[in-house]
């Protein structure tokens, strides 16, 4: 079994939240516990529902392969399987597989005794994922507002649910959502750049640097460094914010806003001390 | 001190989140729901029933006025100084006359238009123009109802809506701004005709005040996937973008009721929506170069914009927030004199010189 | 499960004198130090010192230059008046030059002189801060990570306001300097040019946008969950491993079977972070230059999806009536 060398020293009994010993092992590399199983379970027929309707659909190209939702005339009801039931079944199976590995993320947690920050982030993810097809869907009163599956379709779809507000730009979630994305890799290449540059110092001087010299160098160049552990931090904070503010902007479109989005801005233009 | 900032910084931000909040517009469900294209694409038009319903209750067709006998008196022989609707029976004449006070100047009455001592004097600007857009009115429902209007046709309620002055009009912009500071290139302002956006605010001169010379004019796209020959500037694309987004304020619809906008150019993939866009834009080019410019000259100087151009029409002044004016209703059914083809094409020229006052 | 998830500082340990920083040959540094608390509850309460330098007075120079062209430009345009510029500052923009001037050296200031004026400044700005990380770096010893990663931003700056003019023959194609206007431009790009979601260079630039996210989300998370084992100590755990980097190597080899090393999870954000600007860039550059239509250029390819008709055939009417586009 592929197991690294410090590897088995790591791998106690216990940890579990559901099954108690009887999920609790290894295949392989991958811990398995209750919620592995029931991630298997939802993305191998998860999986098998996208592979079918493709086959039943016109095209085996894997740009084009789109699994729609519902007609929006099917309201919040089931749909038949060929017309957007596929689409219906295939989001369950989708946020089961999801919570599965955020809950199989939670066990990995409690057996090596770390934070649960991994999980939490990556729920903050399937928050987006939800709240794009169930809670905007709810609120619009039909699960054909979901976006299609297929790799070129889906960005139809963003391209036609923006234009429904004549300009998505003027969105002021999607504005900060942009602003949390691009802060975020702006902060991931610093901060990265920083651990390979005292990691990988130059040949001429070739030793290792100290979070001494990382401090020196931002104070140097911007005047503050926010330090080793604060960097993670603000990173994580930066990220789940990309995700939580792309989640408000997408909702907030359609139930709670209906015209073009740069209309929005009237407030701001006509708040009573210049109106 | 810092804390004195910080504390302002904090009751402003709290008094904008607020102001946000209470005076943006937010909306909220139950939604319509209308599907305008295939599954999944997105193609919608987005509403919530309250506001389908508000936008619906202010756009009611008026009752049309009770039918009369029509005698066989024609207009044009009872009245003196009758140019457009002289084969008119006389009683429907008169029907429509009070139909027009009540669609135009409900406040004002006849004396809007006319010197109630001497009817057929033409002194007032007022009714020269009506005269004039009496002929533009059946020129609409005539030249361009397999086009665009269709059996609903229009009446003059249809863009006065009980106003002598229609609400939604529109004037050229006034000069970008010159001298030694840069010019804004007519774009970048908070103006409303653009939805709030920074777009360029001229495109209404530019593409709905004449008949274009070049029919592609709107066009920006490149017809080709590889460049073949010079294409268009991004400051083009921008003037399109905001005609669009005027179209759709207009109609109370957003782009994709015409558009499949992942390739907003192409006609196979396109609503049928977009062919009465299509010959709309035509039309008001129409209208706005043979009968509103024209009429500069009658209107009084109050009336024109700040360069001195007469008032024009653009889709805001029939649809009104609504993809079919006045809810879709007939209203020219009950006007069958409305539908005729103009007696004469001529321009204001075609009528008596403004007599002295 | 009530353990303390260490998601602020809760006590801040403050040295007696404020850390003036590693030694190096020429010392610039300027600002005394002081310690906040706000700051503190994140990361380091340690604000300053900060090397001063020609090559940082000089960039903060030019940039300011910009910055008040631009600013008073924004400002003229509302005819000087205060209240007007705060309440319509993000409409208001100083746009690059028409598209008549094409590549002009200095067209009138008015129509897109300025433009050419700031964009010159900032450039220069940009290019000098370049030259301070790159000179902080060496002073300390450092690797060069750090100012390459931002070159690859520098590429998307000047492939946007410098390359692609250039290319296309016009500084008209440049995007304008303002908060709502460079959104229009943005849209305005992406309609000229047949959707922009075609551009293959522009998935992959998105791909690593949200993937430089996803990988923060997870590396800031993985190390904050094993801070207690010391994890943030990074550049200790890269040279002697520790538990801390055992306990975050395994919990992603048995949540997902592979798992990156202390070091190498900063080379994967390195290249994620590096890459969206570099294939942003040249996503930009191709457009208009050898992709007229992105769109056309993925039905050309067998990429676009294709949904069946839902209303009858439509045609285009120009070519109905038999005229002329």
């Amino acid at each position: 079994m592929a197991m690294l060398s410090f590897e088995r020293k790591y791998r106690v009994r216990g940890g579990t939240l559901l099954g108690g010993d009887l999920f609790d092992f290894w295949v392989g590399p991958f811990y398995v516990g209750f919620f592995g199983v029931t991630t298997l379970f939802f993305s191998v027929l998860g999986t098998a529902l996208i592979l079918y309707g493709a086959a039943i659909g016109p095209t085996w190209n894997i740009w084009q392969i789109n699994i729609a939702p519902p007609d929006l005339k099917y309201g919040l009801a089931l749909a038949p399987l060929k017309e957007g039931g596929l689409w219906q079944i295939i989001t369950i199976c989708a946020i089961g597989a999801f919570a599965s590995w955020a809950l199989r993320e939670v066990e990995i947690c409690r057996k090596l005794g770390i934070g649960y920050h991994v999980p939490f982030a990556f729920s903050v993810a399937i928050f987006a994922y939800v709240v794009l097809v169930v809670v905007r869907p709810l609120l619009m009163g039909a699960w054909g507002y979901g976006f299609p599956y297929g790799i070129l379709s889906h960005l139809d779809w963003v391209s036609n649910t923006g234009y429904q507000y004549l300009h998505f730009h003027y969105n002021p979630a999607h504005m900060l959502a942009v602003t949390f994305f691009f802060t975020t890799t702006f902060a991931l290449a610093l901060h990265g750049s920083l651990i390979l540059s005292s990691t990988n110092p130059p040949k001429d001087d070739n030793v290792v640097k100290t979070p001494e010299h990382e401090d020196t160098f931002f104070r140097d160049t911007i005047g503050y460094s926010i330090g080793t552990l604060g960097i993670h931090r603000l990173g994580l904070f930066l990220a789940l914010s990309a995700g939580f503010w792309s989640a408000v902007c997408i909702v907030i479109s359609g139930p709670f806003w209906t015209r073009g989005w740069p209309e929005w801005w009237g407030w701001w233009l006509n708040l009573p001390v210049w109106r | 001190m810092k804390t004195v900032g910080a504390i302002v910084a904090g009751v402003v931000a709290l008094f904008l989140t607020i102001a946000q909040f209470g005076t943006a517009g937010w909306t909220r469900p139950p939604m319509l729901n209308q599907q305008h294209g295939f599954r999944g694409t997105g193609m919608d038009v987005i509403q919530t029933k309250a506001g389908a319903a508000e936008i619906k209750a202010a756009n009611v067709a008026p009752v049309p006025a009770d039918p009369v006998e029509a005698g066989t008196d024609k207009a044009g022989a009872v009245y003196e100084n009758v140019k457009v609707l002289q084969d008119l029976p006389v009683e429907e004449f008169n029907r429509l006359m009070v139909s027009m006070t009540e669609w135009v100047s409900p406040q004002q009455g006849c004396t809007y238009c006319h010197n109630t001592e001497n009817m057929a004097d033409d002194s007032l600007y007022q009714k020269r123009v009506a005269r004039r857009m009496l002929q533009m009115t059946q020129h609409i429902n005539t030249d361009w109802k397999e086009k665009h209007v269709g059996e609903a046709g229009v009446t003059c309620y249809t863009c006065h809506r009980g106003n002598p002055v229609p609400a939604q009009i529109w004037f050229d912009a006034p000069s970008p701004t010159r001298g030694f500071i840069a010019r804004n290139n007519g774009q970048n302002l908070a103006t409303p005709s653009t939805g709030l956006a920074s777009l360029p605010y001229t495109y209404l001169q530019d593409y709905l005040a004449r008949p274009d010379p070049d029919q592609g004019a709107i066009r920006v796209n490149a017809t080709t996937a590889l460049p073949e020959s010079p294409g268009k500037p991004i400051q083009a694309a921008e003037r399109t973008f905001a005609l669009m987004i005027h179209m759709s304020e207009s109609l109370g619809v957003n782009c994709t009721y015409c558009h499949n906008t992942r390739a907003v150019a192409e006609w196979s993939q396109s609503a049928p929506q977009r062919t009465l866009a299509w010959h709309a834009i035509r039309m008001v080019r129409d209208l706005n170069a043979n009968y509103l410019t024209p009429l500069t000259s009658v209107f009084p100087a109050s009336r024109l914009g700040p360069k001195g151009d007469a008032p024009k029409l653009n889709c805001a002044t029939c649809h009104n927030g609504q993809s079919k004016p006045l809810g879709g209703a007939h209203v020219v059914e009950a006007y069958p004199e409305l539908a005729v083809a103009p007696a004469t094409t001529s321009g204001p020229q075609g009528v008596p010189a403004p007599a002295a006052q | 499960m009530a353990y303390y998830q260490n998601i602020f500082t809760q006590v801040q340990v403050r040295p007696r004198v404020p850390e003036h920083g590693i030694p190096v040959a020429v010392d610039a540094r300027v600002g005394r130090p002081f310690n906040s608390y706000l700051f503190g509850l994140i990361g380091n309460g340690q604000v300053g010192p900060i090397y001063g330098g020609y090559l940082g007075a000089l960039s903060l120079a030019c940039g300011l230059i910009a910055f008040e062209i631009i600013g008073l430009n924004m400002w003229a345009s509302v005819n000087w008046d205060p209240v007007q510029f705060v309440r319509q500052l993000p409409w208001l923009a100083l746009e690059p030059p028409l598209p008549k001037y094409g590549l002009k050296v200095l067209p009138p200031l008015n129509e897109g002189g300025w433009w050419l004026i700031a964009g010159f400044f900032l450039t220069a700005s940009i290019l000098l801060w370049w030259l301070r990380l790159y000179r902080r770096a060496r002073a300390l010893g450092l690797g060069t990570h750090v100012p390459w990663a931002f070159a690859s931003a520098i590429w998307l700056y000047l492939v946007l306001g410098f390359i692609r003019p250039l290319m296309m023959g016009s500084w008209s194609e440049a995007v304008p300097f303002g908060i709502l206007p460079h959104l229009d431009w943005t849209a305005a790009f992406s309609l000229r040019y047949g959707n922009l979601f075609y551009n293959p260079f522009h998935m992959l630039s998105i791909v690593f946008l949200y993937g430089s996210t996803l990988l923060f989300a997870m590396h800031g998370g993985t190390i904050l969950a094993c801070s207690r084992y010391g994890a943030e100590r990074e550049i200790d755990q890269i040279v002697d491993r520790g538990t801390a980097t055992e306990r975050a190597a395994l919990f992603w080899r048995w949540t997902m079977g592979f798992n990156a090393t202390m070091e190498s999870v900063h080379r994967w954000a390195w290249w994620f972070a590096v890459l969206t600007t570099l294939t942003g860039g040249i996503g930009i550059l191709l457009t208009g230059t050898v992709v007229d239509n992105w769109y056309l250029w993925a039905v050309k390819h067998g990429v676009a999806p294709a949904y069946p008709e839902v209303f009858g055939p439509i045609h285009d009417p120009l070519k109905a009536t038999g005229a002329t586009p």
